[in-house]
């Protein structure tokens, strides 16, 4: 999928997480910083990154400002800001799903 | 407790008297020029936490002292953040006292700079300003550099004399060009007539100030009406940033033209020349370029434009800037003068 736009989703709240997609050219640039990051950097880097894959996002400027979320909320929160950013997020959203 | 995420409107006496009690109990006055004012209300619609935003800044936040320590403020900046993102702005900055600013490093918000060690400014990308300055670094020249910073609105001979001036006492002139859309004349016809106004001059080297130089970021005053003390803030924080940018290029001193008659301009002037020599710069005041014994200003030239005068400014600008205002291309920015009622600097 193509990052079309600056799109974000999720909160700063605790248990959540910020996630920003904004349109790069250099591949994935993931800028990651956690309350957790010493116990659980690894696991959060790799959860994301996974989801980006399966997505299909080649190239983006990913942030993400990580409140100790659990892997099915970041998952849930990187698919959205992805959605959003490239306009499929009125309906029909195929979540858990990859868009061609 | 439940709390609720509410707007705060101008025109609620009740909520704006208790936003003003609850920032004034942290020791923080109320901006004002603000876009967009939320809190987060109890049960009894008592404000026990707030925050602000103006432009592409986070801004004027309080949490009550009883309610510390509950992670509101981390509601209010996602909120704050969802709504700039609705406005189209993802590059944020945060102005925020020193002693506040590791909450805000928590929240994904890193420090670029400091003034007095009380104001921090932070902005949510891990390098923006660095990356900025590494783009610029690469027109780093051997031999001594100066720095011109203008708005050009439009570019006048002052500018054009004030640039050449530069350019015969040093090596390399670097010139910086407000890059903010809020004046009358818009950036890119601004940083056509600059290019045009100094392509005479070998040795200057143009950039687009970014939103690090005089932005509506960094210097909110110098485009919207404010009191001293803020303008001198905004101003002190400014130069922190220009200290960088300065090093950057090596850059040993900025040139800046008298200031008879704006008074954010001169009290900017002022700031100048009493904090550029403690980061190693220059000062360099030049007195203003006449025509006829009358000092040469962007604002006359405005002024007149809004008269209907558009001839008349013929001997205040270059070829190039007149040429421009008697195309046709001029006609939408012409308008605008003429239908503004602020066009003189304030």
């Amino acid at each position: 999928m193509e990052i079309l736009k600056p799109a974000m989703a999720g909160t700063l709240e605790s248990s959540d997480a910020q996630v920003t997609v904004e349109p790069g050219t250099q591949g994935i640039q993931l800028t990651l910083s956690s309350s957790v990051m010493n116990q659980y950097g690894r696991q959060i880097r790799a959860t994301i990154l996974e989801t980006l894959e399966r997505l299909e996002v080649k190239n983006a400027n990913v942030t993400v400002v990580d409140k100790g979320a659990l892997d099915c909320t970041l998952k849930a929160r990187v698919e959205c800001a992805v959605f959003r950013s490239a306009d499929c997020s009125q309906q029909n959203i195929p979540w858990g799903g990859v868009i061609v | 407790m439940s709390y609720t995420l509410s707007e705060i409107r101008r025109d609620n006496p009740r909520e704006c008297s208790q936003l003003h009690d609850l920032l004034h109990s942290q020791g923080i006055a109320l901006d004002s020029n603000l876009d967009y004012t939320c809190g987060l209300f109890d049960e009894d619609w008592n404000l026990v936490a707030t925050g602000s935003t103006f432009g592409a800044t986070l801004r004027c936040f309080a949490v009550s002292k009883d309610h510390q320590g509950e992670g509101l403020l981390n509601e209010i900046v996602s909120h704050l953040m969802e709504y700039e993102m609705n406005q189209g702005r993802v590059h944020l900055f945060v102005y925020t006292k020193t002693s506040s600013a590791k909450f805000f490093g928590d929240l994904g918000f890193f420090p670029i700079a400091q003034v007095d060690g009380t104001l921090s400014f932070l902005e949510n990308r891990p390098r923006g300003f660095a990356q900025f300055c590494q783009q610029l670094a690469q027109y780093r020249r051997p031999g001594t550099a100066a720095a011109v910073v203008m708005n050009a609105n439009p570019f006048t001979l002052g500018h054009q004399f004030l640039v050449e001036q530069a350019a015969s006492q040093f090596d390399t002139v670097h010139l910086f060009v407000l890059e903010e859309d809020a004046s009358l004349v818009p950036f890119a016809v601004r940083w056509q007539l600059v290019q045009e106004g100094v392509a005479h001059l070998p040795n200057v080297i143009c950039h687009k100030s970014g939103p690090y130089l005089i932005s509506s970021a960094t210097f909110p005053s110098y485009f919207l009406k404010d009191e001293t003390t803020v303008i001198e803030t905004h101003a002190k924080l400014d130069l922190a940033l220009f200290g960088t940018i300065a090093q950057t290029l090596g850059i040993s001193a900025r040139v800046v033209g008298e200031e008879p008659s704006s008074v954010v301009t001169g009290l900017y002037n002022q700031v100048m020349a009493q904090k550029l020599p403690e980061l190693g710069i220059q000062c360099l005041v030049l007195p203003r370029c006449t025509q006829h014994g009358q000092v040469v200003s962007a604002s006359t030239v405005r002024s007149l434009i809004h008269q209907g005068r558009v001839e008349e400014i013929c001997p205040l600008v270059p070829q190039s800037t007149y040429a421009y205002f008697t195309s046709p291309d001029a006609a939408p920015v012409i308008a605008a003068i003429q239908n503004s009622s602020q066009v003189v600097h304030y």
